[in-house]
């Protein structure tokens, strides 16, 4: 029989608390402005203009058809060499906004698509100017349509968080990793680390839940 | 699997203590015309295969130089890290020349030479960041495999304000330094003559942490073959011939440590 000894985890519970601490600071940060970039991403990719398109596209498809771990070490290890040089921390935050931005961008695009071309006329029928027609017929009820997806992209991206330990980043995963070389608790760490991140992850579902209900709970018409 | 393993160790510990050692005779390998020696062809640069799949590296030159020395010819068993002992002790290598650091628990099962190779960890850095020794540390960033011997070296001497930077293994600690995402790196000379291959002298040597010599090993009451091998390490020491393997494989002369140490 195993024989379980979680006093190694029990003793470094600060070790653990300040590098969940980063996953949630690392993930909300990288969820905000990623939610940014992937705004930006889809407008431009929906507008007539075409080099613009080219561009987000050629982002899309290079960072959707790369591993993280490549793109992550290519930012941290590679940036360098063309003279921009990022702390390890930040280096992961800049991974996380680029690789959610893509996928984020595709899920928005699709958001804004599924928008009928009659409910936009019907904006302009109600002499709403071009940016309120954006926020209020476009882009609210896009996000709506798209919200379960792109929530689930977030808290995939809090998981996928985890990685950023490859560049020295302090985060979970790393204080997980850091505590198994110094007592061997392999077992009793990883169970305590995948309950943590369980539970960050349950925390963001509810937060999201949270935030449907105060954004998007209009009736649906069609 | 910790379980499983330690029962694996504990039978094959007793198996081993049971059977009696098979020591090894010089007058033996000398009728044969073959010494049989054991040796990694996984630790690059004291054991490898060539592009052929032929054992080469260190230790297979200084097989062949032992070999030489004893006037017959060297036939180079592969083994691995856990089990080159067993082959030595159940007989089927003469010798083991397997990096086979020389520890107090080993040296309680098998017979050492003198030492003939050797590993040193120490904190290596750019050329302009002045580190003369751990309490130069403090506010500098050094990268370190994590759980690895630099890691715990580094960890023990680092004062309170040095940023210790744990990477998952040497190559991406050795990423680190040559981007300039860190400033020092606690490194093995080993893996440091392969980067400075790569990097030129663009990094030095700044304090050494800690040493581990290894010896060729014999399966214990091999006296004479002992004594034979120590002859051949002193003189290679001294004739120049182990400089000139060391230069090969790792870029610099057998280090003083090795050298000094009896």
């Amino acid at each position: 029989m195993y024989r379980f000894n979680f006093q190694p985890v029990f003793d470094n519970l600060d070790m653990l608390a300040h590098g969940a601490w980063l996953t949630v600071q690392l993930s909300s940060l990288a969820m905000a402005i990623g939610l940014v970039v992937s705004v930006l991403g889809a407008v431009a990719k929906t507008s007539g203009i075409k080099p613009l398109r080219w561009i987000v596209d050629a982002y899309v498809e290079v960072i959707r058809n790369t591993p993280f771990l490549i793109q992550i070490f290519f930012i941290f290890f590679g940036l360098p060499a063309l003279g921009i040089s990022m702390s390890h921390n930040t280096a992961a935050l800049v991974a996380l906004v680029v690789n959610v931005g893509a996928y984020g961008t595709e899920i928005i695009r699709a958001g804004i698509e599924s928008i009928p071309q009659g409910q936009i006329e019907a904006g302009r029928a109600l002499a709403l100017s071009p940016v309120q027609i954006f926020r209020h017929v476009v882009l609210k009820p896009a996000l709506r349509n798209i919200y379960p997806s792109l929530t689930s992209q977030f808290i995939y991206l809090m998981l996928t968080s985890s990685v950023v330990s490859v560049i020295s980043a302090t985060d979970l995963a790393a204080a997980g990793a850091d505590l198994n070389a110094r007592t061997f608790a392999s077992f009793e760490i990883y169970l305590v680390l995948t309950v943590l991140y369980f539970l960050l992850a349950l925390g963001f579902s509810t937060l999201f839940a949270t935030l449907r209900r105060v954004f998007f709970d209009y009736p649906a018409g069609r | 699997m910790t379980l499983t393993r330690r029962l694996f160790a504990a039978l094959a510990a007793t198996t081993l203590l049971a059977a009696p050692a098979l020591a090894t005779e010089l007058q033996a390998v000398r009728d044969a015309g073959t010494i049989r020696v054991g040796m990694l062809v996984d630790f690059p640069p004291f054991g490898i295969q060539d592009a052929s799949g032929t054992p080469d590296g260190y230790d297979a030159d200084v097989a062949k130089a032992l070999a030489e020395h004893l006037g017959v010819e060297a036939q180079i068993v592969p083994v691995t890290g856990p089990n080159r002992i067993p082959y030595l002790l159940s007989g089927q290598v003469d010798v083991l020349v397997a990096s086979l650091g020389i520890t107090a628990e080993r040296a309680e099962r098998v017979d050492f030479s003198i030492p003939y190779a050797g590993i040193a960890i120490g904190v290596y850095g750019g050329t302009d960041v002045a580190v003369a020794g751990p309490e130069d540390l403090d506010g500098k960033s050094i990268a370190v495999a994590r759980a690895s011997t630099q890691d715990t070296g580094v960890t023990e001497v680092a004062p309170e304000g040095t940023e210790i930077r744990r990477f998952d293994d040497d190559a991406t600690a050795v990423q680190a330094l040559m981007s300039g995402q860190v400033q020092t790196i606690g490194l093995s000379n080993v893996v440091f003559s392969q980067i400075s291959g790569v990097a030129g002298d663009r990094f030095d040597k700044k304090f050494d942490l800690s040493s581990q010599v290894q010896g060729i090993a014999v399966a214990p009451d091999s006296d004479a073959l002992l004594e034979e091998i120590n002859a051949f390490v002193t003189a290679a020491r001294e004739d120049g011939r182990l400089d000139t393997i060391h230069e090969k494989w790792l870029g610099e002369p057998l280090p003083d440590f090795v050298k000094t140490d009896q």
